[in-house]
């Protein structure tokens, strides 16, 4: 056959005459040229009856393939772009909205199965600091909240409620530093450097109460676009919550956090993206339940590990 | 001479009928390899207009406030351009937004455009599965395995495409280089370059969406912000095969386009190996 002639003659020509190969090496050689070489089509002789009929069905099925397409992506498409491309009827559906939120509980659940508790996020170097913009969601809250501001934990072992100032905080805790990245969810980062109190220390030193499996971080001073009170509540799994860089950060690039960046407390967990580090939290409440998310009730993930 | 027929045929009634002259046929496609072929477009359409959409929330290409509009988007800046220049686009009502109306699902949607992102993702990669099996299955990875002699071929290839134009206006001959296999070279980079650029999709996307659980997959990409410029220019690679694939395989006849949906080709004598067998 054709395919046996071409290797022997590249055989021939790979191989000069004057070297002596030994027989085992060529023959390994002519197995794996055969191997990863194009094989012949085998042409097969077929009666245009059958041929037609084949053709046929195959032409049905990939017709309906296509349609069945094209109705997914009328299911599937946002209302503004089928509006842009002349189709005007209203195509929203509870049926989409589960179908997508179905998805995205898959990648949730995805990147919950690759979290690490004992797996760090890299530490960059003083050097390696970017600026980090003020993306307050809505409007900079007025610093005025900040001599009033105190955290309260909620839905500790003790069945008590319990408040602190910054400045207990910071003695009873250790001070931990790190420089990290904060990873937006818009695509941006910034690599900074902060500092505060382990999320996993307060844990220890108030423990939740035992059937608690998650954390709802509230801030109470947020404001929305006109500068209305817009108050913001995010989920936390008290697995990310316990991880040793999870911090209640107090400092910024060595200062204390400045209004935009959430003073007095903010939440720092680099293990997630950027909307679920709460700036100037107020409370702390240990929950059974999955709690509400801000930013999961406008479309986004819930669990948000990165 | 081959007179039996696949068992996969259905009906087989043919031996009552009068003989009829057969068609020789060569099977090209297995059928997992079409049907993920056909998946890909929308797939790939998908993952792009909803690529483009999240592009908009944090733009790569940026520079300093514009002093007027207080732009930073590169990708505004041309829709600008091509409002202030393309006749008929005088009056269009938000300039800005040109290139995301027109490339991507629309701007101002990330939630929504992240939500389809994942979902074609997932679906471009277990269609990438499928590729593979048919490939394996079929034996057809053979065919696009890279040769010693390619770099040759392949400019014998391009020196065709570029006399061809010339050579049809002078009403001179003009042969198509010879191969006595499957594909020729270009068409072998092409076929097996696209599936390497799925691949470092997949990769790149991985380290941009996990960039802390899989900061080692971020840091082969040169990190971070690099895994985002490579994930954005990998988009080119499918529009640049896209585009003359389509035209070729027009150019090139029905049965090229009809092998990949029904898996045969009736050029049975442009395909190596045929000759032997007869």
């Amino acid at each position: 056959m054709n395919n046996e002639e071409k290797s022997d003659s590249l055989q021939e020509k790979d191989i000069p005459p004057t070297v002596v190969e030994p027989e085992v090496k060529s023959v390994s050689v002519k197995k794996l040229q055969s191997f990863l070489g194009e094989r012949p089509l085998p042409a097969i002789e077929m009666a245009p009856r059958i041929v037609r009929y084949q053709s046929r069905r195959d032409f049905l099925v990939f017709g309906a393939g296509a349609l069945a397409a094209l109705a997914g992506a009328g299911f599937l498409l946002p209302q503004e772009t089928l509006s842009r491309i002349g189709i005007h009827g209203n195509m929203d559906s509870p049926e989409k909205e589960w179908f997508l939120n179905k998805a995205l509980r898959i990648d949730d659940d995805v990147a919950e199965a690759l979290y690490s508790a004992n797996r760090s996020v890299p530490i960059y170097a003083k050097s390696q600091i970017t600026p980090l913009k003020n993306n307050y969601n809505g409007a900079t809250p007025d610093p005025g909240y900040i001599p009033g501001w105190k955290l309260t934990l909620d839905g500790l072992a003790s069945g008590l409620s319990i408040s602190f100032d910054i400045r207990n905080l910071l003695t009873r805790f250790s001070v931990h530093d790190q420089i990290t990245r904060l990873v937006c969810v818009e695509g941006w980062s910034a690599i900074a450097w902060w500092a505060g109190l382990r999320l996993d220390d307060l844990l220890r030193a108030y423990p939740p109460m035992s059937q608690a499996k998650w954390a709802r971080v509230e801030s109470s001073v947020n404001l929305d676009a006109s500068g209305s009170p817009d108050p913001y509540f995010m989920s936390l799994d008290l697995a990310t919550a316990r991880h040793p860089q999870t911090l209640l950060a107090t400092h910024f690039n060595g200062q204390p956090l400045s209004v935009d960046h959430g003073a007095p407390l903010r939440l720092l967990v680099p293990v997630k993206l950027g909307l679920k580090n709460v700036k100037a939290i107020t409370k702390i409440a240990y929950v059974a339940e999955e709690p509400r998310d801000y930013w999961a009730e406008r479309g986004y993930s819930r669990y948000d590990g990165i | 001479m081959i007179q039996s027929t696949p068992p996969d045929c259905e009906p087989n009634s043919a031996s009552t009928l009068p003989e009829q002259p057969g068609v020789l046929v060569v099977r090209k496609h297995h059928f997992l390899v079409r049907l993920s072929h056909w998946l890909n477009a929308p797939i790939l359409l998908g993952l792009i207009l909803s690529g483009i959409s999240i592009y908009w929330a944090s733009p790569i290409y940026q520079h300093k406030p514009d002093p007027t509009t207080g732009n930073t988007d590169v990708a505004a800046d041309l829709g600008i351009w091509i409002c202030a220049h393309v006749p008929g686009l005088r009056h269009y009502s938000s300039p800005l937004d040109w290139i995301y109306n027109h490339v991507s699902l629309g701007p101002g949607m990330l939630a929504l455009a992240l939500r389809l992102h994942w979902l074609c993702a997932y679906l471009f990669m277990l269609n990438g599965i499928v590729y593979v099996a048919g490939l394996a299955m079929g034996g057809g990875w053979r065919s696009l395995l890279p040769r010693r002699t390619d770099l040759l071929d392949a400019l014998r290839m391009v020196r065709y495409y570029f006399g061809f134009p010339f050579a049809k206006l002078a009403r001179r001959q003009w042969l198509h280089p010879v191969f006595n296999t499957k594909y020729n070279a270009l068409q072998r980079a092409a076929y097996f370059s696209v599936p390497v650029a799925g691949l470092l999709s997949v990769a790149t996307g991985w380290s941009i969406h996990k960039p802390m659980q899989l900061h080692w997959l971020a840091a082969v990409f040169g990190g971070y912000n690099a895994a985002r410029v490579w994930h954005f220019w990998l988009i080119w690679v499918y529009i640049l095969f896209v585009v003359p694939h389509v035209i070729l395989v027009f150019a090139d006849g029905w049965d090229t386009l009809r092998s990949m949906i029904v898996g045969w080709s009736t050029r049975a004598g442009r395909l190596k190996g045929v000759a032997n067998e007869q």
